[in-house]
């Protein structure tokens, strides 16, 4: 076994553990809701990937420090591993009630339509997938009807997976040193709080919990349900956007609560680093940095846009229901939360929208929110740095050669090595996003029946999936998607929560030790 | 014994912002939402809730305000 193997098993191992340890804290829900056919479920998803990962960390438990080719196969290898090990307790509580065993020892239920949905293999490795990369497309046709315990596990996957696996388990472990830090840049994180990382991320843990908390409490006093806040919370702080209802948040039909999910979700696309200085009172963050200043000033704009658009084209006859779907269906887009308030059952469904506000949406999902935060899509500090980028090169050609300029992003001066890093960095991160965006549109249109989606639709939808949003045209369901569509949402994804470069990284690496090329 | 050598009271006060209010907060939270859980909606319930999310939106305030002071 090469060194290299050897330090991805110990990591990936702990990883699994941490995972494991989640399954097992689970197991109180399905107590305390007295579903006991969901135990034995949960306690034997639990124990293969603990007994893996005990084997793996045990087995390579000497092994060297991570460096930044490790880093990156571990952040997308173990993403992996969680998306599949994750879908065990959707495959073995919807088996254990397929199978209706022991009935009236563990007072096992009728099977639901919904819940049978899951003993496909495939649709539960995607409702986990959907889940830890804080997506929330779901295979479920209604959550409502799903046992308690599952509805929980979509929850916690998503609210872990909001902050990051990597950032738990090193949280957990509390290993310092130069291996964590680079597993933490892996996942799509470069920002600290402090000096040392494992205090950065016990900080990034603390704002999470304090701010899951204030969700909760919020959404439970504008009148909904405990158990919908504590779920919607969560999911809504984590921007991953998985419902305990039929209709996401239009079940609820409550203008107090879609103005309440505003403030929640926008919280979530602000980078940890921020809140920690705002929270300590330096408030004057909120329009200093640069990130954090136009998370409002790119809301605002997308829903002015998309107000207009809906109200004066006649999708809704009043400005109010206008300003109230528009500005909650962008804001969950562009912060990548993917709750939804526009459904038939309401109003007027989001597929139903006119194509240029289905479009406007569409772009609140690529850009996304602040690198450092809980969204996904390309972050706005990239938008930013390429749309100064360009306009730092075309403003070039109007001054003589001689002149020193030097381009400005977030504060900082940056030299001429470091302008062409930041910009090239973008580039790259950017072209790969639209490239598999294309990949993701081309192999929809192949596999979904013809006719029955408008372009419009499948660009929505792939969007959605690679952003880490989870609004939907219509398109995702354990009917309604072939599996090959599921198979490529499942990569888009994975690619989308780790920022593309991990994934290629680990893939290139297997391909070549596989002996695909040289 | 000491407040702090509680495991969870320590982990948090080692976590946060090393602020007393704050890690106050976030010990309360899980306390407050278990007896909502268990009581429902009342108008104690109701006024416990309220008054932990208006003491975090004021004490936030309160901290930018003296922050905002330090710094003229």
């Amino acid at each position: 076994m090469s060194g290299s193997a050897a330090t991805i098993g110990r990591d990936l191992g702990r990883i699994l553990q941490a995972l494991a340890g989640l399954m097992f804290v689970s197991v109180v829900v399905s107590l305390a809701w007295g579903e006991f056919y969901a135990v034995p479920a949960l306690i034997v998803s639990g124990l293969i990937p603990f007994g893996i990962g005990r084997l793996l960390s045990v087995r390579f438990g000497d092994a060297a420090d991570p460096g930044k080719l490790h880093g990156m196969v571990i952040a997308a290898s173990g993403w992996l591993c969680v998306g599949v090990f994750g879908s065990l307790p959707f495959l073995l509580v919807a088996w254990t009630v397929e199978l209706s065993l022991a009935p009236a020892l563990l007072r096992t239920p009728s099977q639901t339509a919904t819940l049978a949905a899951f003993t496909d293999p495939l649709n539960a490795l995607f409702e986990s997938m959907s889940g830890f990369t804080g997506t929330g497309l779901t295979m479920t046709d209604d959550e409502s009807v799903l046992p308690h315990t599952l509805q929980w596990w979509r929850t916690f996957s998503e609210w872990i997976g909001g902050v990051g696996v990597i950032v738990l388990t090193t949280a957990i472990l509390a290993r310092p040193g130069s291996g964590s830090l680079t597993l933490y840049e892996s996942e799509a994180r470069s920002e600290k709080i402090h000096p040392s990382i494992v205090s950065t991320v016990q900080t990034i843990w603390w704002i999470f919990i304090l701010f899951t908390f204030i969700a909760i409490l919020l959404l439970w006093i504008a009148g909904m349900p405990i158990w919908g806040a504590i779920n919607h919370g969560m999911t809504g702080l984590a921007t991953g956007g998985f419902s305990i209802t039929d209709n996401s948040i239009a079940t609820y039909d409550s203008v107090a609560i879609d103005f309440v999910l505003l403030p929640i979700m926008l919280l979530g696309s602000i980078a940890f680093p921020v809140h920690y200085l705002i929270l300590q009172g330096d408030l004057r963050n909120l329009y200093r940095d640069l990130q954090t200043r136009w998370v409002f000033i790119y809301m605002s704009l997308g829903s002015a846009l998309l107000w207009a658009f809906v109200y004066f084209g006649g999708t809704y006859e009043t400005p109010f229901a206008a300003f109230r779907y528009g500005t909650f269906q962008f804001v969950s887009a562009a912060t990548c939360t993917g709750f939804q308030t526009a459904v038939d059952a309401t109003n007027v469904a989001l597929g139903r929208w006119p194509a240029h506000a289905q479009l406007t949406v569409t772009a609140g999902m690529i850009v996304g929110g602040a690198a450092g935060s809980t969204v996904g899509g390309i972050k706005l500090i990239r938008a930013l740095t390429l749309f100064k980028g360009i306009r730092f090169r075309v403003a070039d050609v109007f001054y003589p050669d001689t002149a020193v300029r030097r381009l400005t992003i977030n504060g900082r001066r940056l030299s001429e090595e470091e302008t062409r890093r930041e910009f090239e960095e973008a580039a790259i991160i950017a072209f790969l996003w639209f490239l598999f965006l294309v990949a993701g549109v081309f192999v929809l249109l192949l596999v979904l029946p013809s006719g029955e989606y408008t372009l419009q639709n499948v660009v929505f939808e792939v969007a959605s999936a690679q952003g880490n949003v989870g609004l939907s045209a219509g398109i995702t369901g354990p009917e309604s998607l072939p599996a090959l569509g599921k198979v490529m949402f499942l990569f888009n994804m994975w690619i989308g929560r780790l920022e593309i470069i991990p994934v290629l990284v680990m893939l290139r690496l297997v391909f070549r030790r596989g002996g695909v090329y040289t | 014994m000491n407040l702090t050598d509680i495991p969870v009271v320590k982990q948090v006060f080692e976590s946060g912002a090393d602020d007393r209010v704050y890690d106050s907060l976030v010990l309360a939270g899980p306390i407050l939402i278990a007896v909502i859980l268990l009581v429902g909606r009342s108008l104690i319930t109701l006024g416990l809730a309220l008054s932990y999310v208006a003491l975090f939106v004021f004490y936030l305030a309160y901290k930018g305000i003296i922050d905002a002071d330090g710094d003229v």
